[in-house]
């Protein structure tokens, strides 16, 4: 196998041949202001204008060094697309939903041709245009919000929570169904527009939610999801899931990526090989606040606990020093 | 008395908030001082469910759950408390910091302070410093809560603390901070007074520096 950043990431992504080393991928936003400096493409248009969005994505191959580009940097593309009020925010500020439009429970509108709406077309020309300038030679990761993520926005966070906590089972699983299709269909039209993977990002996350919540309502959802997408998936749940890794190794996604809080050994006993691993090092105190030396350190950590893919563990913060991001590619570069 | 305050215990914990009132207002014809209801019965569920959620047992949709039925339980027995018993076991003033809009943990640290009794007065999201530090001069709290999701709003803390220095307010209250980015090491570096790591933390700081 040549050992160029595709096919180290397509084979890693399946538990397949290891080349020479492990690759470095983001399945979630590495977007820093340093990278939108370095490539002059800023927050928020490179939320909206495909152009600026591809660029960033990118900037994170050419000038950070990782293996993927990810164009996708928000949340609420699709909360957009489906009727929120979304503030689209700053340089250093991530977008944020005003409004939650579904918050009486009522039935979801999904407008019939969603995947024209600004903020999702957006995200498929971005993605043509990374397919063009790097296809098959750089890993092109696309991102769709699983049904879970968007009933917080339509709903409401702490609606949605309590609705839950009430056991209005009904309610609960008639928003997750409905939301369902929108998750398939970009994510199918985000293969077609050019992906080589796309992260399902479905933040039933450790310590808010317990196992038993994704088990009887998500489980069943990601299993039809994952059966109805083409390509290859990469969940991405927050927090500390150690207590439902065996539940994500069911879903039928190919890959979990997962944060700091997980144990890197821990986690790979568990998976056991069944998906792959993407991750998992530190936001707040090793990338944003720690330095290269200490990115170095946790990057071999995860590598030799045998951990797939190495990344960031979730979106990174703003104003994270580019030099921390770097030092992730260049500890991959040492090899196993 | 003591069967009809664990049913009220239980009523809590299991969040069967559409019994609660009744529950309640039953036990307290039976000559049950409303001081034992609350105090016995309704802090001491929520000390039972903040076990739970720190033990991993239950999660934060139990918890609100749990949080409300006891509020509909206050609600009823409060009225019925005279004197000094009524009064609450201080006043702590609650925020998420300027820039942030994360509001989800802070309301849940609100939800348990009030669980254990105490009075909380709730700022909301994106409180700039100014306002954090006029309200501490206006009411006096014995705790300021400070909440931050973000890392990049999490030095907003720091403002927050040295202002409230400059103002001469620092010695009056106690400061504590919480958030997914924050810790120990940052609390102590900002000056505050300590950190909780979650809901059930901050309650058990909150009695501790007040001295119950």
């Amino acid at each position: 196998m040549k050992a160029t950043p595709y096919n180290l990431f397509i084979s890693a992504l399946y538990g397949g041949r290891k080349g020479i080393r492990p690759p470095a991928g983001n399945p979630t936003s590495i977007a820093c202001v340093e990278l939108m400096k370095a490539c002059g493409a800023f927050f928020p248009e490179a939320h909206l204008n495909a152009h600026a969005m591809a660029d960033l994505a990118l900037a994170g191959h050419e000038l950070a060094g990782f293996d993927t580009v990810m164009p996708e940097y928000s949340v609420h593309q699709e909360s957009a697309a489906l009727g929120c009020e979304v503030d689209w925010g700053s340089e250093t500020r991530m977008p944020d939903a005003k409004t939650a439009p579904y918050a009486d429970f009522s039935d979801v509108i999904v407008p019939e041709n969603i995947l024209e709406k600004p903020s999702l077309r957006v995200v498929l020309d971005a993605l043509s245009m990374l397919r063009r300038e790097v296809g098959g030679q750089v890993a092109i990761i696309g991102k769709v919000m699983g049904p879970w993520t968007l009933s917080y926005h339509m709903a409401g966070t702490q609606n949605f929570l309590l609705q839950l906590g009430l056991g209005e089972k009904d309610k609960i699983n008639r928003m997750l169904r409905q939301l369902m299709p929108v998750t398939i269909a970009f994510a199918n039209a985000q293969f077609r527009a050019g992906a080589d993977a796309v992260v399902l990002a479905d933040h039933a996350t450790g310590n808010l939610v317990g196992p038993y919540h994704y088990r009887d309502y998500l489980l069943p959802i990601h299993q039809e999801i994952t059966a109805r997408v083409g390509g290859p998936i990469i969940l991405h749940i927050c927090g500390n899931c150690l207590d439902r890794l065996e539940l994500f190794a069911e879903s039928g996604v190919d890959a979990y990526h997962f944060e700091w809080q997980v144990d890197a050994k821990a986690a790979v006993k568990i998976i056991d090989k069944r998906i792959s691993l993407i991750g998992n090092l530190n936001n707040p105190k090793t990338l944003f606040q720690g330095t290269p030396e200490d990115v170095h350190r946790q990057a071999r950590y995860a590598i030799e606990a045998g951990v797939d893919i190495i990344g960031p563990e979730c979106a990174v913060p703003l104003t994270t020093p580019l030099a921390n991001l770097r030092a992730i590619p260049t500890a991959v570069r040492e090899g196993y | 008395m003591k069967e009809s305050i664990q049913k009220i215990k239980e009523g809590v914990i299991e969040g069967r908030h559409k019994e609660i009132e009744s529950l309640v207002r039953e036990i307290c014809k039976t000559g049950i001082s409303p001081e034992t209801v609350i105090q016995e019965g309704l802090i001491a569920a929520m000390d039972t469910v903040g076990r739970r959620f720190s033990a991993g047992e239950i999660f934060v949709p139990e918890m609100m759950v749990s949080a409300m039925t006891m509020k509909l339980g206050l609600n009823i027995v409060k009225p019925l408390v005279t004197g000094q018993a009524g009064e609450s076991r201080g006043v702590v003033l609650m925020g998420t910091v300027k820039g942030d809009l994360h509001d989800i943990g802070k309301n849940i640290v609100v939800m348990m302070l009030e669980g254990a009794g105490f009075r909380v007065i709730d700022m909301g999201v994106d409180i700039d410093v100014e306002k954090v530090v006029a309200k501490v001069a206006e009411i006096r709290p014995q705790v300021l809560g400070l909440s931050a999701l973000l890392t990049t709003t999490m030095p907003e803390m720091k403002l927050v603390i040295e202002e409230i220095r400059a103002r001469g307010l620092r010695e009056r209250v106690k400061v504590m901070v919480g958030g997914a980015p924050v810790d120990a090491a940052f609390a102590e570096k900002i000056g505050a007074d300590g950190y909780g790591k979650d809901a059930v933390q901050a309650v058990a700081m909150a009695r501790s520096f007040i001295g119950f």
